[in-house]
């Protein structure tokens, strides 16, 4: 039992660190494409690769790299934020694309500048769009970090390989369902997030 | 169409489903999740096909439980698996180092949950715990027992499975009586190789007939108290099988010498060629 909590402790911990930093990143990547169109799709796309790159060949690639990779939780995060990019730019993108025309010219018109323009009116106007990427890319996080237990990583795909290689299945389900409900709850929780951003646009 | 070629056509459909009938269903060739096992399950297939067996190929499975489980259970037809890893990991009897009583007692056995544990291939693939051949000469260290000077700061990495046998990292250490200041990291098996040669881990577990442990500039220390079984390579397969394929599988006995099994790792392995040619061209002795 204190495994478990641990394991889950590990986790949780590998996610939050991942997604605080895809935020960090992924957020200015989508106002970017968003404003420079040729080269924001440019890192759109690069996005939509790294998504498509499987998790053992990623940390192949990673383990000799200094500083980002070798073995433990470092190249399990850095995997797991590279993974988490995609719906978090993708969205930003898509919540600034649909701030509607006539509000930005009457901001515009107000005589605000690009920047007061952005912050003022557009990325608040975007924050359920981003919140909704948000929620994907942790929800996501949470089941892709099981992988971390193949670098040595630890976190609950630890009693899932443990579990695979034995055949033992109570094993791989002490493992599969506490990241299942953890999934699940992060689900719950951020749906709120996203509805409070949603209702204050509202509002204001 | 003429009433002819119609008849024909029709008598040609009616013989199809016959035809069929008298075609046994394909041999499933099951391997583990490692290049040697992957090479030897495609020697197997390609065997029973120039035997005129059909086959359907289930090679990289998982580990040894996993094919064991999928053996009895009838998914896959035949795997090759080692004698030790069948005695202590699959039926979880007491290691011993004797060659003939391993192999009788594994046969008994198997016999007796309805499979056929065929002669030998070959060659002995036992655990090899690895260094980097740098670290092994700055410390001297040749054997295992030398493993005891560099305790306090080595990190070992093992895979899943040889983290949990008895036969594997339990067993050693009780053998041995090693204890590491750091314990060891678990990952996946295929990524030891790379941790080890990046300088992440200082010890590994990882097959003696493994291709890349020359050209990596690694070495394997020698098991000084012989603590593991022989682990004899040989095809399992289900009792019951055509008799032409069985004995296509069983003329495979003695053909695989240590050296052989080396050098098909390394095509794999060391100069990344695709497993059916590697097998295609083997000249079996």
């Amino acid at each position: 039992m204190s495994e478990l909590l641990q394991l889950t402790g590990q986790h949780l911990l590998i996610v939050a660190i991942a997604v605080t930093i895809a935020i960090a990143a992924g957020v200015p990547l989508g106002t970017f494409a968003h404003r420079r169109r040729r080269l924001g799709g440019i890192a759109l796309r690069i996005t939509d690769v790294v998504q498509t790159i499987p998790s053992l060949a990623m940390f192949g690639f990673l383990i000799p790299l200094p500083l980002i990779g070798g073995i433990g939780a470092r190249p399990a995060i850095v995997a797991l934020v590279l993974y988490s990019l995609l719906p978090i730019v993708r969205s930003t993108l898509v919540g600034l694309d649909r701030v509607d025309a006539n509000v930005r010219e009457a901001a515009t018109a107000m005589g605000m500048t690009d920047r007061q323009l952005l912050w003022g009116v557009e990325l608040p106007l975007a924050t359920p769009a981003i919140v909704a990427g948000i929620r994907i890319a942790s929800v996501t996080a949470i089941g892709v970090a099981t992988i971390a237990a193949a670098v040595g990583g630890g976190g609950l795909g630890t009693l899932i390989f443990r579990g695979v290689s034995m055949v033992d299945t109570r094993l791989i389900l002490s493992g599969a369902l506490p990241a299942a409900l953890l999934a699940i709850a992060a689900d719950l929780v951020l749906t709120q997030v996203e509805r409070y951003f949603a209702r204050r646009r509202g509002e204001s | 169409m003429n009433r002819r070629t119609f008849c024909l056509l029709l008598s040609a459909l009616c013989l199809l489903p016959s035809s069929c009938h008298r075609e046994h269903r394909p041999i499933t060739v099951g391997s583990k999740n490692f290049t040697e096992s992957v090479i030897l399950g495609e020697l197997l297939a390609q065997k029973l096909e120039a035997a005129g067996c059909p086959v359907e190929r289930r090679l990289n499975m998982g580990g040894t439980f996993v094919c064991d489980t999928a053996i009895r259970a009838g998914s896959i037809d035949a795997y090759v698996e080692y004698s030790g890893t069948a005695l202590t990991a699959i039926l979880k009897q007491p290691s011993t180092s004797d060659r003939a009583r391993v192999d009788a007692l594994v046969r008994d056995a198997y016999a007796k949950r309805g499979l056929v544990w065929s002669p030998p291939l070959g060659f002995n693939n036992t655990f090899a715990m690895i260094v980097r051949r740098a670290d092994a000469q700055r410390h001297g260290m040749r054997t295992i027992s030398d493993l005891a000077k560099v305790a306090a700061t080595y990190r070992p990495g093992f895979g899943y499975e040889f983290t949990e046998r008895p036969d594997g990292w339990p067993g050693l250490q009780r053998a041995y009586g090693l204890q590491f200041a750091h314990a060891p990291r678990t990952m996946d098996l295929g990524l030891t190789y790379k941790a080890l040669a990046a300088g992440e881990v200082d010890l590994i577990a990882g097959n003696s007939t493994d291709g890349l442990i020359d050209s990596l500039g690694l070495i394997v220390l020698d098991d000084d108290k012989h603590f593991f079984p022989p682990y004899d390579a040989v095809v399992v397969q289900r009792t019951g099988l055509e008799s032409r394929c069985s004995s296509a599988l069983a003329s495979l006995r003695n053909t695989i010498d240590d050296a052989t099994m080396r050098r098909l790792n390394y095509e794999v392995d060391g100069k990344k060629r695709a497993v059916a040619d590697v097998v295609r061209e083997l000249k079996l002795r």
